[in-house]
């Protein structure tokens, strides 16, 4: 209880678990926490349960999946512990998402106008004259040239890489204070991908938003966060400083990562996956805890 | 560019009704079957029958007869019925508001039943519900529209009589109708019995056409909102605060109704075919009926009349969707 109060962290998980309906484990035992204002980079390959975390910390975890164990802590308060009304209230309230793919993150029917103006007014209940004000703000910020005139566009007439800073304009235009990013640059040209990064590091910044960052680039991790959750087969391998992490890297798979990223270490060094036998064994692993964790169970 | 779609789309209209026009004069001279055998009473001389064959240029050849027949249709005149001796475009466009009014209101109870079966199945995704939706859909769908009006027929007409099973209003009612859409002209003078009258008489009918397309809408939109609701912008309306249901009535539902619209489209064209049988089974003054007395008794000219009706009614119906599909979607209507 006084833990609470020292200090309130800006999202913790607590040993959380989330497994499919016939008892296979997707999360097994997750744990992170989240200054305000920090970057914490979610690494990982893929099917590591990335965004599983992401939509968990969103209250958007498919009715299929079932949290059977752990706890969600937003600002102090227990997500898990919520009616779905009260759930959907708080997430609105405090967090944000920047999605993976801005191809489908904009209704194709509607304007681009009401989709960044219309939450703000439902969320944040601000007049509608204040809410465009803000939009157009963030549109501007985000380098959008003729943002009244992008707001009376439909998403098709429009950029992949547009698209994608409308979003992330979205996504702080309400001011959140926490911001879940979905591999926000996976989607995009190389070249935009850098501009986008730029983007959302700088407005972060600016607004002092905590962001808890996916990706399964080590280059990206380097560039964005203070913390690293290093996660494989729904289970924490490391978690520590972004620097640490880089510098020396407590976990042989943490290791194999960033030996597998070309732009992140020395360039002349030859690009090397994570060797196969690595990822067999870490399996074999997960295996080996499993089934201990069954045996507990019963 | 508008206006050569236009152009093209006013061709293969010509085209099509050209097509039907031949297609349907054909047939009916070829089947079996001499309508002036049926029109005289038994023991008419030859030369009588001649006389009428005559009359009715039977004994022309049949190209002939097609030229002779085309060119007064250019002019409006759609030929005289042989057994109601009244001119066929009277006969038809009398009878056309009744299936009208009949079809339209099967299409209402088609969308509303099959749109709020597609949205509750998609609101209850993966769940128990869900697949007794889809079951009771899936039997829905597999008993024709004229079985479902014998069931009705049954049902509230037999075992439970609640409703007339036959005609198209109670003929109780004492109302002089200057057009024949009665519940349009009931509404329209403020006669609430004669809608309601109508409405009843066309409830049965109207339910045994809607239930298999409510089934197929109920099918296809689910999908369709279902797989909206994988997508991203739906995600980003949850994490907003909204709930699933005003997730799905508002962002979903009319990107999974565009690809839906197409179907309906077609359906209604087909639903509009049920109506021969349908209003047949319940003694209904549509077209439909009309058009069955009129193959009964060989009447070419009204025959042909009826179903050139039916066709132009296609065309525009289909006309209708693609308008309406680029006018709902922007990508379209900018493109
Ligand atoms: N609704 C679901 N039902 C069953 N399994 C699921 C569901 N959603 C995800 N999974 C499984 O959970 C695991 C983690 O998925 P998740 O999407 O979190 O991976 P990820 O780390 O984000 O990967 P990626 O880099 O591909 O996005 C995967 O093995 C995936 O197959
Ligand atoms: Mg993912």
């Amino acid at each position: 209880m006084s833990q609470q109060t020292q200090h309130r962290h800006a999202l913790e998980i607590i040993n959380l678990s989330i497994a499919l309906p016939n008892g296979v484990r997707l999360l097994r035992d997750v744990s992170l926490k989240l200054e305000p204002g920090e970057v914490r980079a979610l690494v990982g390959e893929s099917g590591a349960g990335k965004s599983m975390i992401g939509k968990t910390v969103l209250g958007i975890l498919p009715d299929t999946l079932k949290i059977t164990q752990g706890e969600i802590i937003l600002e102090g308060q227990h997500l898990n512990m919520m009616t779905p009304w009260t759930r959907r209230k708080t997430v609105a309230e405090i967090t944000a998402l920047i999605p993976q793919d801005p191809l489908t993150a904009l209704n194709p029917l509607r304007k681009i106008g009401p989709q960044i103006v219309d939450p703000l007014i439902r969320i944040r209940g601000w007049e509608k004259d204040r809410a465009r004000a803000r939009a157009l703000e963030l549109l501007e910020r985000v380098h959008i040239r003729a943002p009244e005139r992008v707001m009376q566009s439909y998403p098709h007439e429009l950029s992949g890489g547009m698209r994608q800073r409308i979003l992330i304009a979205a996504a702080f235009a309400p001011s959140p204070r926490l911001i879940v990013a979905d591999e926000p640059t996976t989607a995009l040209d190389v070249t935009v991908q850098k501009e986008i990064l730029k983007l959302i590091r700088e407005l972060q910044k600016e607004t002092g938003t905590a962001v808890l960052f996916v990706t399964h680039d080590m280059g990206v991790v380097a560039k964005i966060s203070q913390q690293v959750t290093v996660l494989f087969a729904g289970k924490v391998m490391e978690d520590a400083p972004t620097r640490e992490v880089f510098t020396n890297p407590a976990h042989p798979y943490t290791r194999a990562l960033i030996a597998a990223t070309p732009s992140s270490a020395d360039l002349d060094r030859p690009f090397s996956p994570v060797p196969t036998e690595l990822i067999a064994e870490l399996h074999a692993q997960v295996a080996r805890d499993d089934a201990l964790w069954q045996g507990k169970k019963r | 560019m508008l206006l050569r779609t236009v152009l093209i789309r006013l061709l293969t209209t010509a085209i099509t009704l050209f097509g039907v026009a031949v297609v349907v004069f054909t047939l009916v001279r070829v089947a079996p079957g001499n309508p002036i055998a049926m029109m005289l009473p038994p023991g008419a001389t030859e030369q009588d029958i001649a006389n009428l064959t005559a009359l009715y240029g039977f004994d022309k050849s049949l190209p002939h007869q097609f030229v002779i027949w085309l060119s007064g249709v250019v002019q409006g005149d759609f030929g005289t019925s042989i057994t109601l001796r009244r001119p066929v475009s009277e006969l038809v466009l009398s009878r056309l508001p009744a299936t009208l009014e009949l079809s339209v209101m099967a299409l209402f109870i088609a969308v509303a039943l099959g749109g709020f079966v597609a949205v509750l199945g998609a609101r209850r995704r993966n769940s128990a519900t869900e697949v007794g939706l889809d079951l009771s859909s899936g039997a829905v769908l597999s008993i024709p529209d004229f079985l479902w009006g014998l069931i009705f027929v049954l049902l509230f007409g037999v075992l439970w009589p609640v409703l007339s099973i036959s005609g198209r209003i109670d003929p109780r009612i004492e109302f002089d109708f200057t057009t024949n859409y009665y519940v349009l002209e009931g509404l329209l003078r403020g006669r609430f019995d004669v809608v309601g009258s109508t409405l009843g008489h066309m409830l049965m009918p109207a339910m045994s056409l809607a239930l298999p397309l409510a089934a197929m809408i109920a099918q296809l939109l689910k999908q369709n909102l279902k797989e909206e609701l994988l997508k991203d912008y739906t995600t980003l309306t949850r994490v907003r605060g909204f709930t699933e249901t005003a997730v799905i009535l508002r962002e979903a539902l009319r990107n999974a109704a565009l690809p839906t619209l197409a179907l309906v489209g077609v359906q209604f064209t087909f639903l509009i075919g049920g109506t021969v049988i349908v209003e047949r089974l319940f003694a209904y003054e549509g077209l439909g009926n009309m058009a069955i007395d009129a193959v009964i008794n060989r009447d070419l000219p009204l025959i042909q009349g009826i179903v050139m009706l039916f066709a132009a009614l296609f065309i525009v119906i289909n006309l209708a969707v693609d308008l309406s599909y680029t006018l709902l979607n922007p990508r379209l209507r900018h493109g």
